[in-house]
């Protein structure tokens, strides 16, 4: 995780124009997202969020609480570093040629990578993590040759219940 | 399950419900089957307005007069779009409204289809909430909640976006009996925990100041306001909206304060070693450089949203809830006091800072504002537009009660006057209602004349005539060195384009005539257009330059040779 960066997760209603009203209240203050994720939840009707972006406290904490204010929010909170779970997928197809192919596949190993698709001439690695592991697989893999990079964003959990 | 009914006869069914009698709108394409339904319901009357951003102001206007929701409809496209004016209006002053708009046929959503707009994505930062509603059977529901959401809590404009379709299809579909929504609260429960600890800050302050807002107003809390003021012997200054939540003719009350508010509560503001903001928001017009705010104070803040805590100025306490909840027990938690010393030095900038009304022969809009008060002993319901006259009548005009002062204050909608105090008159018929507005904002939305005219509505313009943008040439005069860059106005002649539209005339362009102008005016039934032509360059004072700290309040150098300031 990004020095400075702060994760708020939400449980939202499932409603027309939902998304497009939480992103509007971002967009008019100005603050761009370093991830947004969004999916079904526990509950039929509702889903939960996970927001990372970079600011200041003040900023997360009206961020908060402007979010808490709009009808479809159920419940939305700045979640703490500790007691919480953060995961991102990625997935990255890096240059392997037959010869450096195990040494990659080693740091993929390591790393706790699956191999998701395996080509002649390119190894694509798929691996779920926190984003500082991701971010340390990739500078790992930036020497043979990064085809491309796909992150999922991360999603985030409270660990312990209020 | 009842029987089937059409989706406009759904909206004419939810309109009664909640007991609408006034509808302000404008037809076309896709509204067509609600107009056709409309014919049926002789208990809401329709009001069609001569430009549709009208509706929004007039809707404003009833809410703001009466407290209640004001409603509104457009049809699809520029219908709507012209709306969009009137809803951040409603939004920035939490003004209770639903707005109605039609939307093209369900299948056609997408497809750039005649007279098409994303009304409800054009519209998402500036409603409480929207809705588009695709499926008939969800129309009850929508507009249950659509009328609780602007209704309570924070109020705002809540907006229903409905297909052509959707008015034709049916359903059986009944009125939900509560609205349940678990994203929304309408206010946090009162804290005894911090109304406790307000009350401890009270009563150990020695100079203490409360900034009353709009929430004041709104939440019915001008009683719990009163008796604070007496219990506690606690100076009232007011934020722009905040006025009427006390009277001002109450011993306690300083009037507005701010930019250009008076002298008197601002300075004392800034010397206060208490300040308690009631239902307001702390806006930058109320607290200049907001680092020299209040230098002295620590800052409690009563609130129903908890969004506004610390979003401006730090706060030592923040009171949540409803202030018709939290502002009783308050008063019953604070000490009875006397603060002799404080009121002296308060009395004293009073005194050495008073609102000035010069003696000058020639006609000013103070002279005007001054006598307006006078004229109809501060009782009547009052609109403005932005700007000058805003300002001047927010100073002169003594307001007794909530819901008698109707503007524009935190989106600053010029053309907002007139159609808001014709919005005033449909919903109280036996007020006296003004519209008091600029040679500026006139010009933008007097189409509504004629609306005002086939309702015989008896609806009061003081025309406040000075040939300018005023505000912006006073700025222009005093910060870009008198460059007048496009503010001089031009007017038609209001005598033939009252006469044209059949709307009775007085002009009054000297001082001596002022009583005769306004007698003349009153004495009328139905509307009125009085033109005061005023000398064209007069500046608002008391003023605090944009950007300076509020120790820095500019006085009419005309009037003052004594800086006013604090230490």
């Amino acid at each position: 995780m990004k020095a400075g960066a702060k994760t708020i997760v939400a449980l939202v209603e499932n409603e027309s124009g939902t998304l497009n009203r939480l992103m509007s209240l971002f967009r008019r203050k100005a603050l761009s997202l370093d991830s947004f994720t969004a999916g079904d939840c526990e509950q039929d009707g509702f889903s939960r969020l996970s927001l990372v972006l970079h600011a200041d406290e003040g900023t997360v904490h009206q961020c908060v609480a402007q979010m808490g204010k709009l009808i479809d929010v159920v419940d939305v909170q700045h979640l703490p570093d500790d007691d919480s779970v953060r995961r991102e997928l990625a997935l990255v197809t890096v240059n392997s040629s037959p010869e450096k192919r195990r040494e990659i596949l080693e740091i993929a190993q390591i790393m706790k990578c699956e191999v998701a698709h395996l080509g002649h001439d390119t190894l694509t690695l798929e691996c779920a993590a926190e984003t500082r592991h991701l971010e340390h697989l990739f500078a790992l893999l930036e020497p043979y040759g990064i085809h491309q990079i796909v992150r999922s964003g991360v999603v985030a959990i409270q660990t312990e219940k209020n | 399950m009842k029987q089937k009914r059409s989706g406009a006869q759904v909206v004419m069914e939810a309109l009664v419900r909640h007991r609408v009698d006034t509808l302000f709108g404008y037809p076309g394409g896709v509204v067509l089957p609600l107009y056709d339904e409309l014919l049926n319901w002789p208990q809401v009357n329709h009001v069609l307005v001569r430009h549709e951003q009208c509706a929004a102001h007039m809707a404003d206007g009833y809410a703001r007069s009466t407290g209640r929701i004001g409603v509104c409809l457009a049809t699809s496209g520029p219908g709507a779009t012209n709306l969009v004016t009137g809803i951040a209006t409603a939004m920035m002053d939490s003004i209770p409204m639903v707005v109605i708009t039609g939307q093209v046929n369900s299948w056609a959503i997408g497809s750039d289809a005649f007279q098409e707009t994303d009304i409800q994505g054009i519209t998402i930062p500036i409603t409480k909430h929207n809705y588009l509603v695709t499926n008939v059977d969800d129309l009850p529901r929508v507009f249950e909640e659509a009328f609780y959401l602007a209704g309570t809590g924070r109020k705002g404009p809540v907006l229903i976006d409905i297909p052509k379709d959707v008015f034709i299809a049916k359903t059986e579909v009944e009125f939900p009996d509560q609205v349940s929504r678990r994203g929304y609260r309408t206010s946090a429960p009162v804290d005894p925990k911090s109304i406790e600890e307000a009350a401890r800050l009270l009563n150990e302050a020695e100079r203490p100041i409360i900034i009353a807002g709009a929430g004041a107003v709104w939440s019915g809390a001008s009683e719990a306001l009163r008796a604070l003021a007496r219990k506690a012997d606690v100076p009232i200054s007011s934020s722009l909206l905040g006025l009427g939540a006390i009277s001002r003719h109450d011993p306690r009350s300083l009037g507005m304060m701010g930019m250009h508010g008076e002298a008197a509560p601002t300075l004392a503001v800034q010397e206060a070693d208490l300040v308690i903001g009631i239902g307001m928001r702390f806006d930058d017009r109320l607290t200049g450089k907001v680092d020299g705010f209040a230098p002295r104070a620590k800052i409690v803040h009563f609130d129903i949203d908890p969004s506004e805590f610390k979003k401006v100025v730090d706060t030592v306490c923040f009171v949540p809830g409803d202030l018709c909840f939290s502002l009783p027990l308050f008063v019953e938690a604070v000490k009875p006091v006397e603060r002799a010393g404080w009121w002296a030095q308060i009395r004293s900038w009073q005194h050495d800072h008073p609102l000035v009304v010069p003696d000058s022969d020639s006609l000013l809009a103070r002279h005007v504002l001054h006598k307006l008060n006078e004229v109809t002993s501060s009782n009547a319901i009052v609109a403005t537009d932005v700007g000058q006259h805003q300002m001047w009548t927010a100073q002169f005009y003594k307001f007794k009660e909530p819901y008698q002062w109707l503007s524009s204050g935190g989106l600053g909608t010029m053309g907002f006057g007139f159609p808001a105090a014709a919005g005033a008159c449909f919903a109280n018929p036996e007020r006296e209602v003004w519209a008091v507005v600029g040679d500026g904002g006139f010009q933008m939305t007097l189409q509504e004349l004629q609306t005002a005219v086939e309702n015989n509505l008896d609806v009061k313009i003081c025309l406040v005539n000075n040939g300018f943008l005023g505000m912006v040439r006073q700025w222009q005069e005093m910060f870009y060195d008198n460059r007048h860059s496009y503010v001089a106005m031009g007017s038609p002649n209001y005598g033939k384009l009252a006469e044209a539209y059949g709307v009775s005339y007085f002009q009054c362009s000297e001082r001596a005539d002022l009583d005769e102008t306004f007698k003349k005016a009153r004495s009328v039934k139905g509307p009125v257009l009085c033109e005061f032509r005023v000398e064209m360059e007069e500046n608002v004072y008391p003023m605090v330059a944009a950007g300076a700290t509020n120790s820095n309040v500019i006085m009419d150098p005309a009037e003052h040779r004594k800086p006013a300031g604090v230490r």
